[in-house]
This record gives C-alpha cells, structure tokens and sequence, in this order.
C-alpha cells in the first residue's frame, strides 16, 4: 500500500479510534482493574521490605517501581494478538483485506488511539508516585525524559510484533490461545512486571537479558525511576531498538506468509 | 472488465468422522480430503453488467467471488478484472472493486455507520466534495438520516445492511461483488436493495456480480445468470433462455366461477393444482394456445394467466438434474 | 439442596461432550501440559526471588508457602477446567444475543450456562497441586494431620462454592457491560493475587481479600489447615462465609437475569 495514503488516512483513522475507545470505555476500566498485578505485587514487597531494605529497594523504592510498571503497561499494552485470532476465527480478516490500507496499519492505530484515555489512568498514579517517593519516580532530566520516551516506544514497538506475531499463528493453528497463555506467563515473570529482574540471580539475568521481555516492561520502568547512568542505559536501549529492528522484520515476513496461506485456505 | 479461464480452487481439508473412536483415532492420524470448490470454469463479463451467480449450496459460487475479489489465490486458471490481478492486492484495484457480504460487516459495531464512512472516506482517498455528494446520494435513496448517527449495534438487521451497502459504495468502485446481500431481510427490505442495486449501476455504470439464494434477487437484477455446480459451469445465458431450457412447459393460471371436475381439468393439460375458485395447468409451449382456446370455451373462466413456472421449482430442477448427471456418469466410469 | 436427577443427567451429557471435543485437538494436551507448568513455575519463580531475600515473611517460611501456591495451582485447575470455559461461553452468548436460547430451556439458566463447557486437560494443573502438597511436606519433614486434612478437604469444598460464586458474579456484570471479553481477564487476574499468603496483604487489600473478595479463604485458609494452624473458628467461618456468598451471588445472578429479560427486546 502507498505510504502517501496511509499517511492522509491516519490522522482519520485515529480520531475514529479514538471514538471507539470512548465507546469502550467501560471496558477499558475492567482492563485496567484486571491490570492491577503490580499492585499486588507492591503489597508483597512492601511485606518484605518492612524487615530492611531487599538490595537497592525500600519501601519507597517498591512504591515508585510498581506504580511505575502499571503506568508502563498501561501505555504499551497490545490487544492485537487476539483481534488478530478473534477476526480470523470469524472470517472478517477478509473486510479488512478488501481495503486498500495494511491491516497491520489499521491494527497499530486502533491500538495506539486508546492511549490517550489511558493517560487519564496514568496520571494521578504518576502523582501519587511523586507524592509517595517524591522526585525520584520519575526521571531527574530532560535527557532521562528522552531515554524514557525512546524505551516507552521500543516497547510499544516489541509488544505490537509479537502480538502479530502471535496473532499470525492462528492462521496456521486450529487455537493459538495456548501460545498466548505461554507468552502471557513468560512476559509477567521475565519481564519485570512481577519483580525487578535485578532480583534474578545473575546466571539468570544473562537469559532475561537477551529475552525481548525485559524490553517490554523492565526497561522504561527503570529509566523512569532512574536506575541507569546513560551509558548503560544507551547500551539497554540498544538492545531494546534491536530487538525492535528484528521482531518488526520477522513479524511481517510472517504476516505476509500467513496471509498467502489465508488467500490459498480461504477465510 | 471481468475475464476468468480455467479457474480451479481446491483445498485441503481435515475430516473426521463423529463418535468417541473417531475422535480417539485423530488425536494420533487426522486424514485429508481435497474439496474441489471450483473446478474449471471460464467467463467474460462485459463493464456495466448484472450477473448473477446461481448453485446449491456449497457450489462454488462465493469461493470464485472472493478469488475476483482477490481474497483467495486461485489454484490454476488466469482472472482478470478490470486488467488487474486480483490476487495481487494492488491499491489501484483495490480501490476499484468491493466486496460486500450479508453475513459479514464492515461497520464498527459501537459507533455510528457515519464514523465508518468517513473512516472509508480516509482509507479509501476519496476527495471531500464527492464524497459529500456520494454522501447525500446514498443517504437520501436508501433513507438513512435518521440511522447514521445512531450506535450500529441499535440498528435493525435491514438497516444495518442499507448502511453496510452504503459504506461499501463510499469510494464509488467499479466493480461490485455482492454475496447473499439480501439474507435475512423482509421483503420489503428486499425490494428496496434491488432497486437500490439497480439503480447504482444503472447510474454509474459499475459492473456487478450477485449472488443470492432468493431467486426474485436474480430476477429482478440480473439479465445474465450463471450456474454454478459442484464447482463446474453448467450454463451461461439470460434467464429466460435458461427457464426455456428447463421447463420449456407454461402455466396456465385459471380463476373459476364455480367448482368444475376434475376429469374437465386433466383433458386440458396436467394438473398442478385445483381447488375450487381456480386451477393450474402445465401445458407444452407450442399447445399454449389451444389449451386457452378450450379452457376459454369449455370452462367457467374469469380470469386466465400463462406463467413461467416459478423460478425456486426451475432452479431444484435444474439441481436434481446436475446430481442425476453425475451419478449416470459415476455408474458408468465403475465397471460391473 | 437436592439436585433432581435430569441435572446429573444432563452434566454428564456436556461432560461427555467436553470430553469428545478434548480429545479432537490433540496438540492441546501437550501445549495444555506446558502452559500448566509454566503457570507452576511463574507462580512459583516470584516465590524462589522473594524467599531468596528472607527465610521467611510474616511468618511464612519457603515450604509452608508452597503449599499456598499448591492451593493456588490446584484451584486454578478447578478454575480453568470447569469454570472459566463456560463464563467465556456466556460472554459470547451475550455478545451474539444467544442467551435467550439458553433463558427458553425448561431447565435452571445459572446451572445450564454453568456446565456448558469443560476443559478435561486443564486437570494437569490439578495435579500439580497435588504435587506442590507432597514436595512441600517432603521438605518440612512431616505430614499433615488427620484433622488438618479433613479440615483441607472441607476448604476445598468451599474453595470451589467460593471460585464459582465469584465467577457468577463476574457473569452478571457482563450483562451490564456493552464488550465483555475483557470479564475473564479481569476475574484470572484479580484471582491472581491468591498465590499468596494472606498474611503479607495490610489494610485495605486484607479487608478486600477476606471479605469483598475472599481469596484468603480459598488458598490460605486450607493451607494453614493442612499445617494445623487453622483455628477451628476460622473454619467455621470459612464454611458459613462462603455459603452466604454463594447465596448474595445467587441472588445477584437472578438480578442480573431480570435485567437481562426486561432490558432486551
């Protein structure tokens, strides 16, 4: 498709998504209810460090960590992977792939118009954080904002791919449900959303570390809660940008397979 | 516009037969059958015509509408539309054709069909001024001012194909492919389609491709039928030539003064029906009108029609003798 | 409560059919095997990483929590097996307008919409559970007593009452919701936090967690029995709390339905 029409489409197409979003917006508070793991979690560490301080995290530190991780999820969450399995399953992949603008397109717009809604959530849990940790729950200077907005996006970028990724497969499996449990189960324990990955013990991190989990949600959260000099955290984001880089190459090589397949299988 | 030869589609599907033992059997081997859904058929299509498809269910008839629509690869055979190859999914051709399915919608579920509209607007790069005059066009010939603005999922099944429709001619496409698009609505909801449908390509001139299992549907909108049967072509012509070829017997309809014999009845010509105000008789073409000429003289006739026979009849026959083909030729390719 | 025999009957129907349509996607036993394990170890990494710090955590020790996690698997078997599948059938029932279908039976909605579909495989989780049980009183050195286990057998009673009253709940707010694939989410997640022990939740997520949404009943409650640390007065109220919330959520339910009916045209 040409980039000149999808990029005059897009700004339509946003505001549309937009107003779907402010159509579900019920729905939007039962995913935020259902997105509350991190604080659990908070109440689970907090339990610890009542007893002293687990490394680098007291009290505060947990405080400023989790509320951070729900902000992070709030923002670079995906729903892709199912809208993908859900339309292929009824067959109105198809409407879709009648118009002349890449599903995938229409998929990340849809996704990315429900955000701001989403920062309505996001910004009295930013508050308490500052008010709870003060100025350490958010980053100390522009520049920190700016590598935090970088690893905001790689983020967002990751989890959009491997939703595709993972949305794909249901072209070829009679239920990909499964694969998403098992990628759900992974991304909450090696992600950081559960615990900082710091509290891995180190043979395990090497793993974490070269997993796109940790991008997804371990990484912004500890450049917005400034755990990084910018020389790590340039080293961390290139990572992050590579796994970007190669899960956006991989990903639509696959949806381009998975389509062929659609087309000789019929929807 | 339209060229398609030697199009074949098959596909390979898993079977298993019910029961606990069947089911057992599949968790270690799933076996594969090939469905033959098209299986070598040819036609051209002229721009501006009214084709519809006709076949029992399961013929073939929306698997070769998705292949012209670029939605299925065929398995062998050249399509072409309008110089494009559809399973290429290029914009230009793209933006040329629509595909719209009773069964399936495009508009967003929880917004007004007028979101969806314009979101088409957008997609579709259709210029401000005609889309306004589209706009209001389509608005006022399917009666939607009070329905745009209301959530989808408030409106009534009828209504949410009038808008469906509408969404799908937003960019105006050349090429419009229409799968079952009355299904499901009343009768008057039906006739409103048609004449919309009708009146769309009368006035733009676009091409258009219909199928539908109401036969009134074809009748009304389609000169040119073509019967698709187990996936083969069993014929291509106008309609009339098509109820000539099968039924060539007309129908003469009788209302009657008073209740007449049955014997008087059956010298005339079969008996399809009688009851006491009226009569149908099936008579051979060519004794057409001497069979009037004595039901006139003979009988207490008040009123007196010659009819086709009603196309749903003209269509199971044309169907059972498909089937009966078939099965003449399956006993004939087994030796005794 | 007496359950006429047509009910038995026709459980056994969809059981049968849950059973037969199980055994149809023979790549979902092994995948089911995976994710149950995989569940197991995320439940049980975040334990290793947070006992890695403490020997033990308001006065839970590595083992004894295991057995709370144990609770926390084999509830989750329970859940994902036999409830969980029909709560997303009546999302979708709601979803195309089928319930009505389902509201025309000469039978109990709540009892048809509740036995719709099984999920036999997810019984792995189940016995991982099991399992968790015996490694954790293997690594205690000492087994539960007689009483202990009678009481965890009982809890385990009330556990499932509670589990599936929550999820009647749950259900019922998908009537009053315009999408609702989201509820199933929701209802995992919030059970989530049952994996552990009640002790290390304060103020108000206690509270939540014992009265609003009691999953200390569910998961620390039989383990603390299964220790023989469960005061009896605790089990009696465990027993009496969750028959009263099966019946609010009952009522709820039939609420829920009223509105359904009279709402819809």
């Amino acid at each position: 498709m040409s980039l000149r029409t999808s990029l005059k489409a897009l700004p339509t197409m946003l505001r549309i998504g937009f107003s779907e979003a402010v159509a579900y917006r019920a729905e939007m508070i039962i995913w935020v209810l259902a997105t509350t793991m991190p604080l659990i979690m908070l109440a689970l560490w907090s339990a610890v460090a009542r007893t002293g301080a687990v490394g680098r995290f007291g009290q505060a530190e947990f405080v400023g960590y989790f509320l951070a991780a729900f902000c992070v999820r709030q923002l670079t969450s995906s729903w892709v992977a199912w809208l993908l399995s859900y339309e292929v399953k009824q067959g109105t992949l198809a409407m879709r792939l009648l118009r002349p603008i890449s599903p995938l397109l229409a998929y990340a717009t849809e996704v990315l118009a429900g955000i701001p809604l989403r920062l309505l959530v996001v910004a009295p849990v930013v508050a308490i954080s500052l008010w709870v940790v003060g100025a350490g729950a958010v980053p100390a200077s522009l520049g920190g904002w700016g590598l935090f907005g970088l690893s905001l996006v790689g983020a967002w970028l990751v989890t959009f791919y491997l939703n595709v990724l993972l949305g794909t497969l249901s072209l070829y499996l009679e239920s990909s449900q499964k694969l998403m449990d098992i990628y759900m189960v992974l991304y909450f324990v090696c992600s950081g959303y559960m615990f900082p990955v710091e509290f891995f013990p180190p043979g395990v991190r090497m793993v974490i570390d070269v997993l796109p989990f940790r991008y997804q949600m371990g990484l912004p959260v500890e450049l917005m809660t400034g755990a990084h000099a910018t020389g790590p955290a340039l080293v961390l984001l290139a990572k992050q940008w590579g796994w970007v880089v190669g899960l956006g190459v991989v990903a639509t090589l696959v949806w381009r397979r998975g389509l062929a397949r659609f087309a000789a299988f019929g929807g | 516009m339209i060229s398609v030869r030697g199009l074949r589609k098959h596909y390979q599907v898993h079977k298993r037969p019910p029961g606990l033992k069947a089911a057992l059997r599949s968790l270690v081997h799933r076996s594969y059958t090939s469905v033959k859904a098209v299986d070598g058929i040819s036609f051209d299509i002229k721009p501006g015509e009214r084709v519809g498809f006709l076949g029992p269910n399961g013929a073939g008839k929306t698997t070769t509408l998705k292949v012209l629509a670029g939605l299925l690869h065929p398995s062998e055979g050249e399509v072409h539309v309008d110089g494009h190859v559809p399973r290429l999914r290029e914009e230009a051709f793209l933006k040329k054709i629509m595909l719209v399915m009773g069964q399936k919608q495009q508009l967003l579920w929880d917004l007004p069909p007028a979101e969806t509209f314009e979101l088409n607007r957008a997609i579709y790069d259709v210029p401000r001024p005609q889309y306004k005059q589209t706009l209001e066009e389509l608005v006022s010939l399917l009666e939607l001012e009070d329905l745009i603005t209301k959530p989808t999922r408030q409106l009534s099944l009828g209504e949410r194909m009038k808008c469906e429709l509408a969404a799908a001619l937003i960019h105006r496409p050349r090429v419009l492919f229409l799968d079952e698009p009355t299904i499901g609505l009343d009768v008057s909801m039906q006739v409103t389609m048609r004449a919309f449908i009708k009146a769309y390509n009368e006035k733009t001139g676009a091409t258009l491709i219909l199928t539908s299992h109401y036969m009134d549907d074809v009748a009304a909108l389609c000169p040119r039928v073509i019967v698709i049967d187990k996936g083969q072509l069993s014929y291509d012509g106008t309609l009339d030539a098509l109820v000539q070829r099968v039924r060539p017997e007309k129908r003469v309809v009788l209302r009657l003064a008073r209740p007449v014999d049955a014997a008087l009845l059956e010298s005339l010509g079969r008996v399809v029906s009688h009851e006491p105000g009226s009569a149908v008789l099936q008579v051979q073409q060519d004794a057409v009108n001497a069979t009037v000429g004595r039901a006139l003289s003979t009988l207490p006739v008040t009123d007196l029609t010659v009819e086709n026979a009603p196309l749903e009849e003209v269509m199971s026959e044309l169907f059972q003798e498909g089937k009966a083909r078939r099965a003449e030729a399956a006993r004939e390719a087994v030796p005794a | 409560m007496l359950i006429p025999r047509r009910y038995l009957r026709l459980l056994g129907v969809q059981l049968k059919a849950s059973g037969l349509l199980a055994l149809q996607y023979r790549a979902d036993f092994l995948a089911e095997g995976l994710t149950s394990l995989a569940w197991t170890f995320t439940a049980l990494a975040p334990l290793f990483v947070v006992f890695g710090t403490r020997p033990s955590i308001e006065g839970w020790t590595f083992h004894e929590s295991l057995l709370v996690v144990g609770w926390f698997t084999l509830l989750q078997g329970v859940l994902e097996g036999a409830i969980s599948p029909s709560l997303t059938g009546v999302v979708e029932h709601i979803r195309k307008g089928t319930l009505d279908f389902v509201l025309l039976k000469p039978a109990d909605a709540q009892f048809l919409v509740s036995t719709q579909r099984f999920l036999p495989w997810r019984a792995v989780n189940v016995l991982s559970g099991v399992g968790l049980f015996v490694y954790a009183f293997v690594s205690l050195g000492r087994w539960p007593s007689f009483p202990g286990v009678l009481a965890s057998l009982v809890l385990l009673g009330t556990s499932v009452l509670l589990l599936y009253s929550l999820w009647i709940l749950v259900v019922s707010a998908a009537f009053f919701v315009v999408k609702v694939d989201n509820l199933t989410y929701l209802f995992t997640s919030i059970f989530d936090a049952a994996r552990w022990p009640s002790s290390v939740f304060r103020g108000v997520l206690a509270v939540v967690f014992t009265f609003i949404i009691p999953l200390a009943l569910m998961t620390t409650f039989p383990a603390l029995a299964m220790l023989g640390r469960l005061p009896w007065t605790w089990l009696v109220g465990a027993v009496v709390g969750s028959v009263v919330f099966a019946w609010v959520a009952r009522r709820v339910w039939l609420m829920s339905i009223r509105h359904y009916t009279s709402a819809s045209s």
